[in-house]
């Protein structure tokens, strides 16, 4: 909303008189106040590195840039950038399907019976609020430090949204949709068909989209801990080795990796769920 | 139910009905002992101010409230279950979102195994009816609370149900859409004539649409105050003068101030 108010503050609706007006006009104009605030971000970030604010281990800007052009050329450990960020999101992708196929199911259960429900919920509820970087020690301690226990606490972490968000979708269904589906003369077959479904599926889209940035978020968390490989381990190696660009870099291809996910999510929902589009 | 001694039977007949929600203290006793026969292809208003009962005795009808004491028939037969043998109009519209004009007025037929291109037929010519040809293929947030609506009616009337139920359909609609719908709504009605039973608050919108009006007296329980017969010709106006005095006798009598 607010957005729209400053694009329709800008300089096209009404024509600037003179250099004043002109000068207002562009500083309200949105892109150009995007492009001042990533300036200004970078400008500080430069001056605090040039300063030696926090001491030697603030990089300058173009520094991270050539790390990343370096890491993207020259093996890291064996692996180029690419495949770091390959393994990152294989791990995140296997654990992602696991937990949707896992979360998914019961939380509809919880939502269609109020047994199951009951049989749950309170072990659910223990086991919730854990984070799941929590698990971590424990699941090295059972699974040893390779790839079972890197997907099993991304499961952990990924699993709880898919199935909180599945369950409040089948329970917050208008519940004046089901009176109309029975008035229409639908069975309870087609109730669940006809009616549940569709109406928790935005819920549930929203759950799993919930869930695939937890379980990046994770990976890397579960990456801090003995990995050879992946966006984790570039960050500990920087670390390790005092290469605060190499960090920096990690951190940036992190963001721009989830940044990408959602995009991808932002357009699958339009085209799976066309009704929801203009919703806001 | 009664004798067959020539009297036509009424198509719906409510007896005795008494509604409470709740249990203990927190009982609510919503409409109080019922009487009310509707005769086959008449339109009946139900009118009442907030909290009346008018729409709890609308859902019995429908089959979707089980009433405390009383009963309701259809035909002579009690109505127990909600069915598609009763059209439902609601007051939020109540669409399915996730489905098109199209797909929302064919949804009874499809529950009922029509075949895709018979029902996508028979909803059609209830899109014309009502006068949505060309938007069939919108979905309902791109449609206007008038149009949404007539999506509502569309969808009832497709069943060919022997009653149609409106729960203060137009509610929530500005005043110019209210009284371009209600014309709509009479038009519908003479071209396929129903048992219609109409609930609404609103004086003007009872005067001009029902053969009869049942007033509920205000305040809970509702209780069935007087029915009135309106003796108008349609179209009405809504300025002649036989409709404002009918419209002022309601309103001195019954109260209502809406």
């Amino acid at each position: 909303m607010s957005r729209e108010a400053l694009v329709n503050n800008g300089p096209i609706t009404e024509k600037p008189k003179n250099l004043g007006e002109l000068l207002t006009a562009i500083f309200k104009n949105v892109y150009v106040l995007y492009a001042i605030s990533i300036i200004c971000f970078l400008l500080l970030w430069d001056t605090m590195a040039v300063m030696k604010v926090l001491g030697r281990f603030l990089p300058r800007p173009v520094e991270v840039l050539y790390q990343l052009y370096d890491m993207l050329v020259n093996p890291l450990a064996g692996k180029t950038l690419m495949l770091h960020l390959w393994f990152s999101l294989r791990r995140v992708l296997i654990a992602f399907v696991i937990a949707v196929a896992i979360g998914v199911p019961i939380g509809l259960l919880m939502g269609f019976s109020p047994y199951f429900n009951a049989f749950f919920k309170p072990v659910f509820d223990l086991f919730k609020p854990m984070p799941p970087i929590a698990w971590i020690s424990l699941a090295i301690l059972w699974f040893g430090i390779g790839e079972t226990s890197k997907i099993f606490i991304i499961i952990i972490g990924a699993v709880v949204p898919c199935i909180i968000n599945s369950y409040n979708g089948i329970r917050l269904v208008d519940p004046e949709l089901y009176d109309c589906i029975r008035m229409l003369g639908g069975n309870q077959r087609q109730e669940v068909v006809e009616v549940t479904f569709p109406a928790a599926f935005p819920a549930i889209f929203a759950g799993i989209q919930i869930s695939l940035s937890m379980a990046w978020t994770t990976v890397l968390a579960a990456e801090l801990v003995g990995a050879r490989e992946g966006m984790g381990f570039i960050i500990i190696t920087g670390m390790n080795q005092s290469k605060p660009a190499m960090i920096i870099s990690g951190m940036v291809v992190i963001a721009l990796t989830a940044w990408a996910i959602s995009l991808v999510v932002t357009h699958l929902e339009r085209w799976v769920c066309p009704w929801k589009t203009n919703l806001e | 139910m009664e004798d067959k001694s020539g009297v036509k039977k009424p198509k719906i007949e409510c007896v005795n009905i008494s509604k409470f929600f709740g249990e203990g203290q927190e009982k609510i006793h919503v409409l109080d002992t019922i009487d009310l026969a509707v005769k086959e292809n008449e339109f009946i208003v139900v009118l009442g101010p907030g909290q009346s009962g008018k729409s709890t005795l609308l859902k019995i009808i429908a089959g979707l409230y089980k009433p405390s004491t009383g009963k309701a028939y259809l035909d002579g037969k009690e109505l127990t279950h909600p069915g598609p043998d009763r059209g439902i109009v609601f007051q939020r519209y109540t669409l399915f979102p996730w489905k098109t004009v199209m797909g929302n007025v064919e949804m009874g037929p499809k529950l009922r195994g029509v075949p895709r291109k018979e029902r996508r037929g028979l909803a059609s010519r209830y899109i014309d009816l009502v006068g949505l040809k060309g938007f069939e293929k919108a979905y309902p947030h791109q449609l206007s609370g008038g149009m949404k609506q007539r999506v509502g009616i569309a969808r009832a009337y497709v069943n060919n149900p022997k009653v149609m139920l409106l729960d203060e359909p137009f509610g929530q609609l500005d005043a110019q859409t209210r009284y371009f719908m209600e014309e709509e709504t009479v038009r519908i009605w003479e071209t396929e004539k129903r048992t219609v039973i109409f609930v609404t608050n609103n004086i003007e919108e009872a005067v001009y649409l029902g053969d009869r009006i049942a007033v509920l007296e205000g305040k809970m329980p509702g209780k069935l105050k007087k029915i009135y017969d309106v003796n108008l010709p349609r179209p009405r106006d809504y300025t002649d003068p036989a409709f404002l005095e009918l419209r002022h006798t309601i309103t001195e009598e019954t109260e209502l101030t809406l």
